[in-house]
């Protein structure tokens, strides 16, 4: 699978890793591994680390997860190489996500 | 499951028939080559079983017949043959045969090996279901980016034409481009510019478009600001578009002393090649068009000069990353080098030329991922 999640509830945090290209093919995907976790978490890190492309339908669904989910919880974009944090950039991600 | 057996010894017929009739499968026994061809037609087996030696013809004409009378229809045959050689065998193979079992045989290996053919049958039946589905779906697909295609092109008929002052050049990757360009001088002489991208392709990215050449040509009527215009298009994609589409875009008013205007979302940096070759980057600084609330929407503009003979150039991303057959994206680096050369020329319309050859001189043999917009501007008075 392109994407695993690990939740860690000691700490109130949910990592969903994402392998490879993350485009529109992983859209139900992407959206599954955060709305299916029972609860709410106050913590998301999205782990770029091992994502070699992203398109702007991925930004769009990044865009999506923070709409669907509370304001009071973070999401946090990391390990996004130069190429993709360059994207993030542009689109000024950082206004709406912890890029790191 | 249906399953033919030919065979012109009885006590075949009856062992095959009952070895099929433990499996669940319905049988229908022949003894003759002229009965195997009726039965084929009016039967409609799914699976047959022959003899090569056989009353009234023989059993490799009829592998033969049989199989261009199944077509593109995928119908096992197994050859269940009473004298054995590996010429036979082989040539058997040769005219279509599937399978090759010697009598007298085992009746657990032609269990196991009708078994493993009824198997290949479902899944033959199952990817043709499948390939019918999927078949379907791309006839509506390409009908809707035909439709896509046609309202795009109707919008962008009203943009300005290209000029000595004005280049624009769209190369989709779909049929229908996500991006839009608009270009249009008001009343007062300043020209107002959008250069868009949408996210994604097809009857989703054109559905924003219609409503932004509204608001665009409005603005022109109505001399409206650029951070108005913005704030705006902003407002009526939120509204129309799902939270995961949203449009990069630059909009920019150029007076006619050249005072440039200008916001920019989610957009690489556009260029400003001076007369004299420098160039000179101008930022996009804002999330794209689409994302913020109107209450978070920012429209501080950003402003720059063009002196007479400069060139402004606004191209998509997808300039900055069209691959290779190498699968090396263009860059920033070979894209200034590029707008340095080319713009040099001084017919622009010429110069926008030299830059889609070179675009398509890297791309070369291999497949275009992104749409590519590239517009240009130059003041020449």
């Amino acid at each position: 699978m392109s994407i695993s999640v690990h939740t860690n509830d000691s700490v109130e945090t949910v990592t969903i890793t994402i392998v490879g290209s993350f485009d529109f093919s992983l859209f139900n995907e992407f959206r599954d591994a955060y709305s299916n976790l029972g609860k709410v978490y106050k913590g998301y890190i999205i782990d770029m680390s091992m994502v070699e492309y992203l398109d702007s339908a991925a930004l769009g669904m990044l865009l999506s997860m923070r709409n669907s989910i509370n304001a009071e919880s973070s999401i946090e974009l990391k390990g996004a190489n130069d190429f993709i944090r360059n994207i993030l950039m542009i689109s000024r991600f950082d206004k709406r996500f912890d890029i790191h | 499951m249906k399953l033919l057996c030919v065979d012109s010894e009885p006590v075949y017929r009856e062992i095959v028939s009952l070895c099929a009739e433990n499996l669940d499968i319905q049988v229908k026994s022949v003894a003759t080559y002229e009965e195997a061809i009726d039965a084929f037609s009016t039967y409609a087996p799914d699976i047959v079983t022959l003899d090569i030696i056989l009353k009234g013809g023989s059993g490799f004409d009829l592998i033969q017949q049989l199989k261009l009378m199944a077509g593109s229809r995928f119908i096992p045959i197994i050859v269940l043959a009473s004298h054995t050689s590996d010429i036979m065998m082989d040539k058997c193979f040769q005219v279509g045969a599937d399978d090759f079992l010697s009598k007298p045989f085992n009746e657990v290996l032609f269990n196991i090996r009708f078994k493993t053919h009824m198997r290949h049958v479902e899944l033959m039946k199952e990817m043709y279901r499948k390939n019918r589905t999927l078949t379907y779906f791309q006839k509506v697909i390409e009908r809707e980016h035909e439709m896509a295609h046609q309202v795009l092109n109707h919008i962008q008929m009203k943009s300005e034409k290209n000029s000595e002052h004005l280049a624009i050049t769209r190369l989709s990757a779909a049929i229908f481009n996500g991006d839009l360009a608009l270009v249009k001088t008001r009343s007062d002489g300043a020209r107002l510019v959008f250069v868009g991208d949408f996210t994604g392709h097809g009857l989703p990215a054109s559905i924003g478009a219609l409503p932004v050449m509204q608001a665009f040509f409005d603005a022109v009527e109505n001399l409206t600001s650029v951070s108005e215009l913005g704030l705006r298009i902003n407002q009526i994609l939120l509204g129309i578009l799902p939270d995961y589409m949203f449009c990069a875009g630059y909009l920019m008013l150029i007076s006619p002393n050249g005072e440039i205007q200008y916001w920019g979302g989610g957009m690489p940096n556009a260029i400003i090649r001076r007369s004299t070759g420098q160039i000179q980057p101008l930022t996009s600084i804002h999330m794209p068009l689409g994302v913020l609330l109107s209450s978070e929407f920012e429209s501080i503009l950003q402003s720059e000069h063009l002196d007479k003979g400069d060139t402004l150039v606004i191209l998509s991303d997808g300039v900055l990353e069209l691959k290779n057959h190498r699968n090396l994206m263009l860059g920033e680096e070979k894209v200034n080098e590029l707008i340095i050369e080319a713009y040099g020329e001084e017919d622009l319309v010429e110069a926008q030329k030299k830059v889609e050859k070179r675009l398509v001189d890297h791309l070369g043999e291999s497949e275009q991922f992104d749409d590519i917009t590239l517009v240009s501007l130059r003041r020449t008075h």
